[in-house]
């Protein structure tokens, strides 16, 4: 008997898991309410090192992300696979920078590098000449850097368009809905939306930021929360920069696309509009994103900014959440942790194996949903 | 052509002249040179709306990548360049800001010194306001006054336009040009560039004068170099005494391609087609005769250009429809549709109809409603042109096509309403303006029904490109329409259509267009693609100097 899977949210995380799941010989429909999700607004910055914007915003959460690197380093790993599998989407892999501007920084990110070389990460600490081998570009006043050799970048728009015509391909359809509640019975799981109400045997729960409120009645309070965040593109140059660059201390991603276009953010916060209409862009993010940037790497001052976005990123305690729900068995959670895009296909792929009844390669009590027991 | 060479500047080694006032991109039209930049699929683009709203006259001054070549004073000595796709940042200098930043507080605000802008800094400032007008270009006056920016005789034209901008600064406007504001943010923040430095201000209010830009014949061969609109030669002959070329070709539909075909033929091109969508007035005497009615001055003007163009020998084609420009001869090969023998011309000029320059007002949450006769968005005003957002005002074409007599009764009107609403003057009577906007408002009406500018969805071969910058064709567009996007968003991020340095000027309507026809919805307001700061490419070196600013401030 194949199981029938409902999965709810058709971002990276459900396309992902809807595809793992078709591959696993299910039958699988995917629901979605069309409404803000990250992966259509996020910047395909493949994240492995703790980034120390989420260290310094959540200083609480350290500990599961601490935990979960491995995690971070098998997901970069997933995504390599899929750009062979399904690409090119512009990956690059040349490894993610951090950068620090004075000595107490430096320390800082001597002390993150051995807590994750500790947990099998490729870093290592660059003093200013190092740098100046690979970034001669870098504004004066950077000392030194980290470099995590596992980080890279992708174009998120080719990556999303590639995956979602395979999922076309495997006949995956997709039904605009906005789901409001689940409940389990003997005979299967109740989907209860807006429009209709839908049944399934099992369903694997991908609604990001929409997840803790869908799953309240089941025993669990998930945090789920809406982060809107905005981001900054420019106009193309010859492409110099090839690493992911951020910060020791301070909000900032920067990063070069393959058409040669800088893209700028870093979580800086946007304007929440609402369900109808995507987050507004703020006067202080803007200038504050682009500025730090333009200090950083001097020699973009000359380029202009031609668009900003924004989109809505999930937050709950920074820790990934993949597992049957303890008092309905047959609801199975697909949430990534912090750097969602970068965990998406990887969580879905676990979410899926857990659906088809078999065990992932990975260390599961740390994810599991029972964590947030009601 | 007036004037002595001032002096000389260089593109790609080349010694071009120039003469006071000229900007880069009429100094190299002068001399014969169409193509400004180079695109990543190896195409060249050269001047195209000569307003700065295309971003396709790029070049390179003096190692600085990426200047427009229509908004750039010509300067002796410059090192233009042709402008490469990826410039290399390493050998760019980094630009220092020219100046410290500004910061201004008027309590009036108007974005664009136009007919409308002037008009409502002249109402606001009698009654007592203080009112700062920022224009992007050199001089004010818009595009109806044009103003020159050589030394020459003026027309009729820019005479009114002269005398206009003498009383605004007469009652004690203050008029900064060479402004482009690139931001504007709830609570009345707007964010500028001038000169490369910062502008930044925070006024009590704020009218919104910014006009309206061409909408183009989108046809095979519509982004070749010598293709043009129709306002950026009409700017290139009469803000600079430049002709786009000898022999000139005029499409589209409306008023403008008449009156410009004209002034050029005057200026001594040789005008060797005008192609009117529109049928001949003779056969629509009803409308002709209701034209004539809602404004005898203005219909006669039409109907003596018609007249001088045919005593020139212009042969002025109704009811014909472009179909294609190829590059031939080194110059470019007009074909109409269902005709046999094209005409070759060395410019082709381009208007079909107008869309408003409304992005500062959609940035800011002004409401709007689709007009459907005019296939773009009207801002929802009360009757003192208050938009639904608190101390926000639009006047003139901006808030939808009404041409320069109505945008400037809607001036008068706005400026005395937000000056009185600041505690500024009575707002007194405005029954004499409400009058001559009604009549300028039936007149318009007369006047479009006698052309073609219904918006259309683009009926052209795949290998068409419908996005200039980032060079997407109709057939990659189509592909993206079968994957069924149920808004033109969905269809941006799947085919980067829209995703270039114009913004979607020119393809953001299609995509609107065609994304609703696909799911068989109206065009309304949220159709458009979502509005976002920069309103237009803005330097990082001036984002820098604006955060510089506004760091310490509260
Ligand atoms: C501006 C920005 C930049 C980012 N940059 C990066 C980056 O560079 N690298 C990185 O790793 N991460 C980044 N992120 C985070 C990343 O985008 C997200 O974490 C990730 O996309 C999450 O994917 P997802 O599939 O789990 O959820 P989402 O993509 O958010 O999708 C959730 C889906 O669930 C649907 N949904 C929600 N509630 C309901 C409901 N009640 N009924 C039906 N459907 C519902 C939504 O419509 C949505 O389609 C960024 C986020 C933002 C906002
Ligand atoms: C190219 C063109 C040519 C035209 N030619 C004619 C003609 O010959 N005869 C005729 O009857 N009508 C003509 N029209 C129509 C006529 O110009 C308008 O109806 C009339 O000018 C409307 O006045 P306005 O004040 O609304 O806008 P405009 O007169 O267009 O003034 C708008 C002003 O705002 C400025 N501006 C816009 N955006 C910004 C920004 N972001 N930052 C700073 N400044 C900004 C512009 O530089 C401009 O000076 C033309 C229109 C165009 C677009
Ligand atoms: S011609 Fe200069 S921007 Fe369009």
């Amino acid at each position: 008997m194949h199981p029938d899977v409902l999965v709810i949210g058709a971002g990276i995380t459900g396309m992902m898991a809807a595809l793992h799941l078709s591959d696993g010989g299910a039958r699988v429909t995917m629901v979605d309410a069309g409404e803000n999700a990250g992966t259509w607004a996020n910047a395909g910055s493949l994240h492995v090192q703790m980034q120390s914007r989420f260290m310094r915003l959540y200083p609480d959460q350290v500990p599961a992300v601490e935990a979960s690197l491995p995690l971070y380093k098998a997901a970069a790993e997933e995504w390599v696979r899929l750009d062979t599998l399904y690409g090119p989407f512009e990956l690059v892999r040349k490894g993610g920078l951090m950068l620090a501007e004075g000595a107490e920084q430096l320390r800082f990110l001597e002390a993150k590098a051995q807590r994750e070389t500790a947990r099998g990460l490729s870093v290592e600490l660059l003093d200013r000449p190092a740098l100046d081998r690979i970034a001669p570009w870098l504004g004066p006043q950077i000392v030194g850097a980290e470099l995590c050799h596992d980080e890279g970048k992708l174009n998120p728009l080719i990556a999303n368009a590639r995956l979602l015509a395979v999922l076309g391909q495997r006949g995956i359809a997709t039904l605009r809905d906005r789901i409001l509640a689940i409940s389990q019975d003997k005979g299967g799981i109740t989907v209860q939306g807006q429009s209709a109400s839908y049944r399934a045997d099992q369903v694997i729960v991908a609604s990001a930021w929409g997840a803790g409120h869908m799953v309240q009645g089941l025993g669990v309070t998930i945090p789920t929360r809406a982060e809107p965040l905005h981001m900054n593109i420019t106009e193309a140059a010859a492409v110099s920069i090839s690493h992911l660059i951020q910060h020791a201390e301070r909000s900032i991603t920067l990063k070069q696309l393959g058409q040669g276009q800088i893209v700028i953010g870093g979580g800086w916060p946007a304007l929440d509009r609402g369900r109808s209409m995507p987050p507004g862009v703020l006067a202080a993010s803007f200038l504050g994103n682009v500025a730090l940037a333009a200090r950083l790497v001097p020699q973009i001052g000359g380029l202009r900014v031609i668009r900003t976005w924004a989109g809505m990123n999930t937050t709950a305690d920074g820790g990934s959440t993949i597992g049957r729900l303890p008092q309905a068995q047959g609801v199975v959670m697909a949430l990534p942790g912090d750097a969602g895009y970068t965990l998406g296909p990887l969580v879905g792929r676990m979410a899926a194996q857990v659906a088809l009844g078999a065990q992932p390669d990975a260390d599961m009590a740390r994810f599991a949903p029972a964590r947030f027991a009601a | 052509m007036t004037g002595q060479p001032a002096g000389h500047f260089t593109f790609d080694g080349k010694s071009v002249p120039l003469r006071p006032g000229q900007s880069l991109a009429a100094a190299l039209t002068e001399a014969g040179l169409r193509s400004f930049r180079q695109t990543a699929k190896g195409a060249t683009r050269g001047i195209f709306c000569g307003m700065g709203v295309c971003q396709d006259c790029l070049v390179t001054v003096n190692g600085a990548p990426n200047r427009r070549a229509c908004m750039t004073p010509a300067v002796a000595g410059q090192d233009i360049r042709t402008q490469v796709p990826f410039p290399d940042l390493a050998t760019a200098p980094n630009p220092q800001p020219a100046a410290p930043a500004r910061v201004i507080a008027p309590d009036l605000l108007i974005v664009g010194g136009g007919a409308g802008g002037l008009s409502a800094a002249i109402a606001a400032r009698r009654a007592g306001a203080s009112v700062t007008i920022l224009d992007e270009r050199k001089v004010g006056g818009g595009q109806y006054f044009k103003q020159s920016a050589v030394s020459g005789p003026l027309d009729a034209q820019q005479s009114a336009g002269a005398d206009l901008l003498a009383q605004a600064l007469a009652a004690g406007a203050e008029l900064i040009g060479e402004v482009e504001i690139w931001g504007a943010f709830d609570g009345l923040l707007f964010l500028a560039e001038h000169k490369g430095a910062a502008l930044i201000a925070r006024p009590r209010a704020a009218i919104i004068a910014t006009g309206a830009y061409e909408r183009p014949e989108i046809r095979p061969g519509w982004t070749l170099p010598g293709v043009m609109t129709t306002g950026a030669a009409q700017t290139l002959w009469r803000s600079y005494r430049t002709l786009p070329g000898k022999r000139v070709a005029l499409v589209g539909s409306g008023p403008l391609n008449l009156q410009v075909g004209l002034e050029l033929a005057q200026g001594g091109a040789e005008v060797v087609m005008i192609a009117e969508r529109g049928p001949a007035p003779w056969l629509r005497p009803i409308a002709a005769a209701a034209l004539a009615l809602s404004g005898p001055a203005l219909a006669w003007t039409g109907l003596r250009s018609l007249a001088d163009l045919r005593k020139r020998g212009v042969p002025v084609r109704h009811g014909a429809a472009l179909d294609r420009i190829d590059a031939a001869e080194g110059a470019l090969r007009v074909t109409l549709m269902g005709d046999l023998s094209p005409v070759i011309a060395d410019a082709v000029l381009m208007n079909a109809g107008f869309d408003p320059q409304n992005e500062i007002l959609r940035l800011l949450g002004a409401e709007a409603i689709y007009d459907p006769a005019f296939g773009h968005l009207r801002i929802t005003r009360d009757d003192t042109c208050a938009t639904t957002v608190p101390g926000l005002y639009a006047v003139g074409d901006c808030a939808g096509l009404g041409g320069a007599p109505a945008a400037m009764a809607e001036g008068r009107i706005a400026g005395r309403a937000a000056a009185a609403a600041l505690g500024f003057g009575d707002g007194y009577d405005t029954f004499a303006d409400q009058r001559q906007l009604g009549r300028a408002r039936r007149f318009q009406r007369h006047l479009w029904a006698l052309h073609d500018v219904a918006p259309r969805l683009p009926d052209v071969p795949d290998d068409t490109l419908i996005c200039r910058c980032e060079e997407i064709d109709a057939g990659q567009i189509r592909a993206g329409l079968g994957e069924k996007p149920g808004h033109a968003g969905t269809l941006k991020r799947a085919t980067r259509v829209g995703m270039g340095r114009c913004q979607g000027r020119y393809c953001g309507p299609v995509a609107a267009r065609l994304v609703a026809a696909a799911t068989g919805t109206p065009v309304q307001d949220r159709s458009y693609f979502a509005p976002r700061v920069p309103i237009k490419p803005v330097a990082i070196s001036a984002i820098l100097a604006a955060e510089e600013a506004l760091k310490d401030a509260p």
